[in-house]
């Protein structure tokens, strides 16, 4: 799933600011979960540019699980090969996931935008673990599917996003470090992305709405980057800017 | 099973792999061993996999999951990737306290692996996904 996000952050490099070669990092299993924490809005924004990527640059077929349905859709995602799903609870989210083996066209990228609104308030850890389980066991699953099939669109990715209610209205650096059902989602999703909102004098400075740090961490960043060369030639693409422009084009800078 | 466990697990399975396999049975360093690995789970997990507990499902998708007849004659569905168990063991021991790495139904599928003693069975692709979503009918 790095693979799909680094290629959203290059192909929505800001224009305006020299950047660094940033590379696109090859699929592997070990990068191929990712937990988005950050603040709702941005975070589903981030989720639909990462299905849009992987669907008209990529070409992958995409499964987005939202419970909130989108009104209109970009012109991109209907002509792609993106299936939207609206489970309302958290069975019928289970039982759609649970199902992607019985299609002839399997995803190879699966998006869950707010787990936190599928999961039992207050949110259990064993419901957290269900769902995570499945959808690590489902898409490691249809890796096999599709390197049997030879399409060149394997590893099946996951990307999920998450914010618990209390931390909701916290800042992003106060962000709980005890959440339990965040503990369990640790266990499952190898990469975590953090999105934590710069309230420094660089947006006022810049005129841009909003900006946002965006850091990839988690085991799969540590085996991804446990070759010397690689570690140092691509440390900087675990951290990301994410502009917000008045007119609500998102755009991202290297760091 | 995709691992995560610890190496040392990892190298325990195949040593009691290797030895069951020439002689049918687990030689007493080993049960020791296991015992010192996964606490208090080991001998209830051995229990399971003398009683023939654990089944490995199939449907025509090709997608597989295992099945461990509990103690309590509730069946508890575990994947094959990773690792999760409906029990309250696995939610209180493991995930809330992390004092467990595995609950006795997901030991019992490694063992029931290790050991090829794992009983076979087909469901449908229908079958499977109610299954795996824990759901039953909706």
């Amino acid at each position: 799933m790095t693979d799909v996000l680094s290629l959203v952050f290059r192909t929505f490099v800001s224009q305006t600011k020299p950047q660094k070669e940033p590379a696109v990092r090859p699929p592997s299993a070990a990068s191929s979960s990712v937990l988005l924490v950050g603040d709702r809005g941005v975070s589903s924004s981030l989720l639909l540019l990462a299905a849009v990527t992987a669907a008209s640059e990529m070409g992958i077929r995409v499964a987005f699980f939202t419970q909130t349905q989108i009104q209109s859709l970009p012109e991109t995602l209907r002509r792609c090969k993106t299936t939207f799903f609206y489970p309302r609870t958290l069975d019928q989210l289970l039982l759609h996931v649970a199902s992607l083996h019985e299609s002839p066209t399997p995803p190879a990228l699966i998006v869950v935008d707010r787990l936190e609104s599928f999961l039992r308030d207050p949110a259990e850890q064993s419901s957290a673990a269900h769902v995570s389980a499945l959808l690590c066991d489902t898409a490691s699953f249809l890796t096999q599917v599709l390197e049997k099939r030879g399409s060149g669109s394997a590893p099946c990715r996951i990307i999920a996003s998450y914010l618990s209610e209390a931390d909701a209205n916290k800042d992003s650096e106060d962000l709980s470090v005890t959440d339990p059902v965040l503990d369990v989602l640790d266990r499952y999703f190898q990469v975590r992305c953090t999105l934590d909102r710069d309230r420094g004098y660089e947006a006022a400075a810049a005129a841009v709405q909003e900006v946002w740090h965006v850091y990839l961490s988690g085991r799969g960043i540590a085996e991804a980057s446990s070759n010397k060369d690689w570690e140092e030639k691509h440390r900087a693409a675990q951290e990301w800017k994410l502009l917000i422009l008045p007119d609500g084009v998102i755009e991202f800078n290297s760091v | 099973m995709r691992s995560f466990l610890p190496a040392v697990a990892e190298q325990l399975f195949g040593d009691i792999q290797q030895t069951y396999h020439d002689t049918s049975q687990i030689p007493d360093d080993l049960l020791i061993a296991l015992k010192f690995v996964f606490g208090s789970c080991a001998l209830l997990a051995l229990d399971l996999v003398d009683q023939r507990s654990v089944i490995c499902l199939s449907s025509p998708s090709g997608r597989q999951a295992f099945q461990v007849l509990g103690s309590s004659g509730r069946l508890y569905t575990c994947f094959l990737s990773c690792h999760f168990c409906p029990c309250p063991a696995f939610s209180y021991t493991v995930l809330r306290r992390t004092k467990g790495l595995l609950c006795k139904h997901i030991l019992a599928v490694y063992l029931s692996q290790t050991m090829a003693l794992t009983l076979q069975e087909t469901v449908s692709d229908q079958q499977m996904s109610v299954l795996l979503s824990g759901t039953g009918a909706l």
